[in-house]
């Protein structure tokens, strides 16, 4: 199982914080972004960023692997 | 002791900080400290509290990783770097940075080049709440 969170105006948006997406051998990001983004396509009009195992990704075809913590997150507003 | 980087609910004593800054090195000339205070007036609205979310692991990985990075580029004696979550009101604090370097443009320098870093890199999001309801902050310069 891949672990997937949301923070913020996207988890106000998902109506959720954390779900769970079941892992497939060669399962892409972009897969875990249609598999979402198709049924919540408000909360994924304001992802600007991505990240797995808690460091930023930029490369949407990389391969996830199970057990791996991804989240989808709107710009930050700290400070 | 306290963690030079830490994300906590409650308040912060800035003189505490600066305490400890100065406790880890006697050849710092220069402290450059920045406080982040929450505004009871935003975008032409009152705001009567401010909610911080985080992503709570990745943000304190990318504040120490920002510390470290401060404390390469400006040759500092050391850093810290305290945010506030939960929900706090007007005048209340919400972050502090504080750069100790032996000279002043070192602290200083470093301390406005730590907090626009934060904005950027650091996992974190603000909701004002105002009479016409709630809204998350759209980060601005």
């Amino acid at each position: 199982m891949i672990k997937v969170l949301f923070f913020g105006p996207i988890a106000d948006r998902m109506q959720m914080r954390e779900t769970q997406l079941e892992f497939t051998r060669g399962m892409t990001m972009q897969d875990a972004i249609a598999h979402f983004s198709v049924q919540h396509p408000s909360a994924f009009s304001i992802v600007a960023f991505i990240a797995v195992n808690q460091t930023q990704i930029h490369d949407k075809q990389m391969v996830l692997h199970d057990n791996d913590e991804i989240a989808f997150m709107a710009k930050y507003a700290g400070g | 002791m306290s963690k030079a980087v830490r994300i906590q609910a409650e308040d912060f004593s800035q003189d505490d900080e600066i305490k400890e800054l100065k406790g880890s090195s006697k050849r710092m000339g220069g402290i450059g400290t920045f406080l982040g205070c929450a505004r009871d007036f935003s975008e032409g609205r009152d705001v009567s509290e401010i909610s911080f979310d985080a992503y709570g692991s990745m943000a304190l990985l990318e504040m120490n990783k920002l510390r470290s990075d401060a404390i390469a580029k400006f040759g500092l004696l050391d850093a810290r770097i305290i945010h506030r979550i939960g929900t706090v009101n007007g005048g209340d604090n919400i972050v502090f940075i504080a750069a100790g370097a032996e000279h002043r443009v070192a602290a200083m320098e470093a301390c406005r080049w730590m907090i626009d870093e934060l904005k950027q890199r650091v996992p974190i999001w603000k909701k004002e709440t105002t009479p016409e309801g709630e809204s998350w902050v759209v980060p601005h310069p």
